[in-house]
This record gives C-alpha cells, sequence and structure tokens, in this order.
C-alpha cells in the first residue's frame, strides 16, 4: 500500500509537466524550461556531491556540451540528435580523462581543478576565433523542431526526466552504499571493500555526460553558443545554491530549491533587474545558517520528531 | 594464511618497523606493544594504505604487495579499523549490508550471514533501523566488528578493540572474539594484554618496530617480562 501510493506524487508531477504547455503559453513555457534545465544540473551536481565531492565544473561540462554539439552540427554537418549525443558523450570522455588525472586526489584539490574548468575552456574558445567564432560565438542555422515553443518545452523535460532517473538509480541501488561510505569515511569504505577511485570516476562521468547532455539540448534550442553565455559561472553557481536550498543528498531536495529560486528568480528579475543574485546571495547565507540541510532536512527533522 | 617476512617499513623519512616477521595460520594471534611501536603500521601495510619499504606480505600464498585497500577486502581479510570506523548517517542494518556489499564471495549469502551475526550481537538485531551514528561507543564497536564479519571473511583484523571502551564492554568484545576464533583467524593489536589474553592462541610484543617476544598465550602468562611491563605485576 505504502509503495503504490509513494509513486501517485512522482507521476501527477510528471503528468502536470507532460501536459502544462497545453494550458499556458509560450512565455510560462520558457520560465518552466529554464528551470528544467537548472533543475537538471543541480541534481548531477548533488549526484557527485552524495559521494562528498564538490565540484564546480558545472558550467565547464555544460559549456563543452553546448560548444561540441553547436560545433559539430555547424561544421561537421552532424543532425541535431546526434550532435546532442556527441556533445554529451565529448563531455562524458573529457570528464573521465580529467578524473582519472585528478580523482586520486579527493575534496579540497578536485574540487580546484573543476573551478578552472569553464575558465580554461571560456579562454580558449574566445581567443580561437577561425574555430569557435570567438566572442562572438556561433549562430545555427536553425532552430530544433523550428522552434516550436511546446517541442521545445518537451525535449527540455524529456532531458530532465533522464536525469532524475538516473539520480533515482543512484538513490536506489547499491551504488547509494558505496557514496555514502566514502563520504562518511574513506577508509572504513576501501576496507569493505569499495574501489573508491573507480566508483568516483564512473560518477563523475555520468554526472559530466549528463551536463554535456544539457548544455547540448540548450544550445539546439536557443540557437547560438557565446563563450560568455555558455560557460557563464552562473550555471555552477545557481544549481548549487538551489541543491542546497532544497536539500542535498537526495533528489526530491535540488528539484524542490529549482523551482522556488527559479520562479523567484522570474520574478525578481522583473522587478528589480539583476537584483535577483542579491537574493540568492542572502538566501545562500541564511540557508547555510539556519538549516544546513535544506528543506528536505527541516521535512526529515519534523518527520522523526513525530515517529518520536 | 598471512605470511610477512622482514617488512621494513616507516612514513616519509621515519621508518617505523625493522624487519617484522610474522606468520598466522589457523589461529589467534595478539599483538600487543606500547603506542607508537609499530602495531598499527604493521596493519596498515597489511592492508595497503601505506607501501612498505622492504620485505613481503602474502595472503594464501598470493603477494599482497601493489594491491590496493579494497582487493585486501575482497581477498578475505576484513579490518575492523582503530576508530570512526562506522558510517553514522547510515542505519545499522546498512552499515552491516555495506560490510557484504562489495565483496563478491560474500554478497550471495549476505541474507544468511545477517542472522548469524545478529545471534553474535543480539542488541543489533534489535537496533538495527537505529543511525549507527546514535549508539554508544560499545555498540559501535559492535557494529564495526558485525561489519568485517558480514564479508565473511578468512582474516579478520582488529586494531586495538578495546580502545575508548569501559571494561564490562571489553569483557564482552573478548568473549565475542573467543567464540570467532573457532571459525576465522584473528589478528587483534592491544594494549589491554590481560583481557586479550583469553582471546587468542599465541601472542607477539612489538616494541621499537621489533617483534622482541614471541609466545603462546600461556607462556605470556608466565613470562616474567610481560608480567611487569603489561600485566603490572
Amino acid at each position: 500500500m505504502k509503495r503504490a501510493t509513494s509513486y501517485i506524487l512522482p507521476v501527477a508531477l510528471v503528468a502536470l509537466g507532460v501536459l502544462f504547455p497545453l494550458f499556458f503559453g509560450p512565455y510560462p513555457q520558457t520560465v518552466a524550461r529554464t528551470i528544467f534545465k537548472y533543475m537538471a544540473l543541480a541534481l548531477t551536481w548533488d549526484m557527485l556531491f552524495r559521494s562528498g565531492q564538490v565540484s564546480f565544473g558545472i558550467a565547464g561540462f555544460f559549456g563543452l556540451g553546448t560548444y561540441a554539439a553547436a560545433l559539430l552540427a555547424l561544421k561537421a554537418g552532424f543532425s541535431y540528435p546526434l550532435a546532442i549525443l556527441a556533445g554529451a558523450l565529448i563531455s562524458g570522455i573529457f570528464a573521465y580523462i580529467l578524473g582519472f588525472l585528478v580523482l586520486r586526489l579527493r575534496g579540497t584539490y578536485f574540487s580546484i581543478t573543476t573551478l578552472a574548468l569553464a575558465e580554461i575552456f571560456r579562454v580558449i574558445l574566445r581567443n580561437w576565433t577561425s574555430f569557435s567564432g570567438g566572442p562572438e560565438g556561433i549562430v545555427l542555422p536553425q532552430i530544433i523542431f523550428n522552434g516550436d515553443s511546446r517541442c521545445l518545452y518537451w525535449i527540455g523535460l524529456a532531458v530532465l526526466l533522464v536525469v532524475v532517473v538516473v539520480s533515482q538509480y543512484f538513490e536506489k541501488s547499491k551504488l547509494h552504499f558505496s557514496l555514502i561510505s566514502i563520504r562518511d569515511n574513506e577508509v572504513s569504505a576501501q576496507t569493505s571493500g569499495v574501489n573508491i577511485f573507480r566508483t568516483l570516476l564512473v560518477v563523475f562521468t555520468v554526472t559530466s555526460f549528463l551536463q554535456g547532455l544539457i548544455g547540448a539540448v540548450d544550445v539546439v534550442s536557443v540557437g547560438y553558443a557565446m563563450p560568455d553565455s555558455a560557460f557563464d559561472s552562473n550555471y555552477t553557481l545557481l544549481p548549487l545554491a538551489m541543491a542546497l536550498l532544497g536539500g542535498q543528498h537526495s533528489t526530491w531536495g535540488p528539484i524542490i530549491g529549482s523551482v522556488l529560486l527559479g520562479v523567484a528568480s522570474e520574478y525578481l528579475k522583473l522587478k528589480i533587474p539583476y537584483g535577483h543574485l542579491l537574493v540568492y546571495g542572502v538566501i545562500i547565507i541564511l540557508v547555510i545558517l539556519f538549516m544546513p540541510e535544506g528543506l528536505i532536512g527541516l521535512f526529515r527533522k519534523k518527520k522523526g520528531a513525530k515517529r518520536g | 594464511m598471512l605470511k610477512i617476512d622482514n617488512l621494513v617499513c616507516g612514513y616519509g623519512r621515519m621508518q617505523v618497523l625493522e624487519n617484522v616477521s610474522l606468520e598466522i595460520g589457523a589461529e589467534s594471534v595478539g599483538l600487543f606493544g606500547p603506542n607508537g611501536a609499530g602495531k598499527s603500521t604493521l596493519i596498515s601495510a597489511t592492508m595497503g594504505m601505506i607501501k612498505p619499504w622492504k620485505g613481503s606480505i602474502e595472503f594464501n600464498g598470493e603477494s599482497l604487495l601493489g594491491k590496493e585497500t579494497y582487493q585486501m577486502a575482497r581477498l578475505g581479510i576484513a579490518l575492523v579499523p582503530q576508530e570512526r570506523e562506522l558510517f553514522p548517517g547510515m542505519s545499522v542494518e546498512d552499515n552491516l549490508m555495506l560490510g557484504a556489499a562489495y565483496i563478491p564471495h560474500a554478497q550471495a549469502k549476505s541474507e544468511q550471514q545477517i542472522e548469524k551475526v545478529f545471534t553474535l550481537f543480539p542488541i543489533l538485531k534489535e537496533r538495527r533501523k537505529q543511525y549507527a551514528g546514535t549508539m554508544s561507543g560499545g555498540q559501535q564497536r559492535m557494529v564495526a566488528i558485525a561489519r568485517a564479519l558480514m564479508s565473511d571473511p578468512k582474516l579478520l583484523i582488529l586494531d586495538e578493540p578495546s580502545l575508548g571502551l569501559q571494561p564490562s564492554i571489553v569483557a564482552e568484545v573478548f568473549d565475542v572474539l573467543k567464540e570467532l576464533k573457532k571459525t576465522v583467524s584473528i589478528l587483534v593489536t592491544e594494549q589491554n594484554v590481560r583481557e586479550s589474553l583469553k582471546a587468542i592462541d599465541r601472542g607477539c610484543v612489538l616494541e621499537n618496530g621489533k617483534i622482541v617476544l614471541e609466545d603462546s598465550a600461556d607462556g605470556l602468562k608466565t613470562n616474567p617480562y610481560v608480567l611487569k611491563s603489561y600485566l603490572g605485576l
């Protein structure tokens, strides 16, 4: 019985998500698409964070997927579906190689390495004008689905659902054990037979693949890529803020956090342009001070208290 | 089973172990010695957590040199580390299941194994849904031992299992080890020689990185040096 009821909410939410464009126009659809994009990024960040590793490389892999897909479509004549897949794969492969080199160093060393990524890519693509179009970036000849706003909405939703499914797999499978064990105690994880390096390498590769996928779908949906927008530090900071607000180490946390912050930022952008960043900063500080486990953490605490 | 031969080992440029040789068969062996003698270093080297400088370590005829810690665990060497050995954010049951989850030969029979472990530590069955981090020190140590047993080890290594526990719990821990040694080989490092003598067949005394004394449990009990330095008689 409990099993059956636990499916009702997710199924209802998915149905609502799919049917949304039938009732709302292009503007709400675009807002929802943006929220989906950040929600997916927040989830991928959290998936790696469940092992205790903090990656600041979200913007780097997102932008890598963006540029790889755009350049392959434009210069190599890849069809959009193929370019999307290739963009995601290139992000994944790059993460695998980088992870192989740096994941033996964990914690801060790993974080710092990923922090530099977006900046390195951005500088290269800005200056390699003959290849990447330089600071002006590249413009694709057309937007996927000829820019039909409903189709763009659905493809954004589809990407999000892929990410949610992978995140749930991470949470429900044996992998969940090894991720928590690495976060809690590396020595005990190893002596329990967990291959820490391989586990982290797989998770880093998978989450970076997904970040590349999100970027690739984004670029064919907007039709252009610029170094400053593809590697915008917001792609690192906002997902992080959303995951922290909603609650880390879970699928629900980043989902809730990104809806709240996404809607809030859309509203604030209209009221006080650029002021939304200020509000973000305040929110992050308040969350860290007063509810370090996020909204989900508050909920869990309440539930725990009730059970006694 | 485990054969350590002329092991030389240390940290940075500081040498800790000096030609240590130790062999463990189907038996329970105690490793005694004061703080800084090199007991934990010996264990770290055996588990592949630090790299030996010289010498060899073999397990059932297979060299362990160059292997990683998780591979030792999969070969059948289970370690109960000295402290902070649990996953506090997981339930007791999950802690135990994790002990078997990544050991291929143990995973298939984890259900039987957990029942065995629960007979050994009934309190853990009662508390299996509780977060491991919320348990008392003694109970946490029991979870740690139980988790090591979940991997169905051939050799169980315990690094100072009595550390920080109240006397009655210490006695309980060694009662359990006495029971366990019938089915698994044990290497236990201890400072509490008196209690551990009841759970071992043989003991070695390690001082300043060298094994200075090796005898049966009964021999140690009457050895004047052990009596004076370790039993305070």
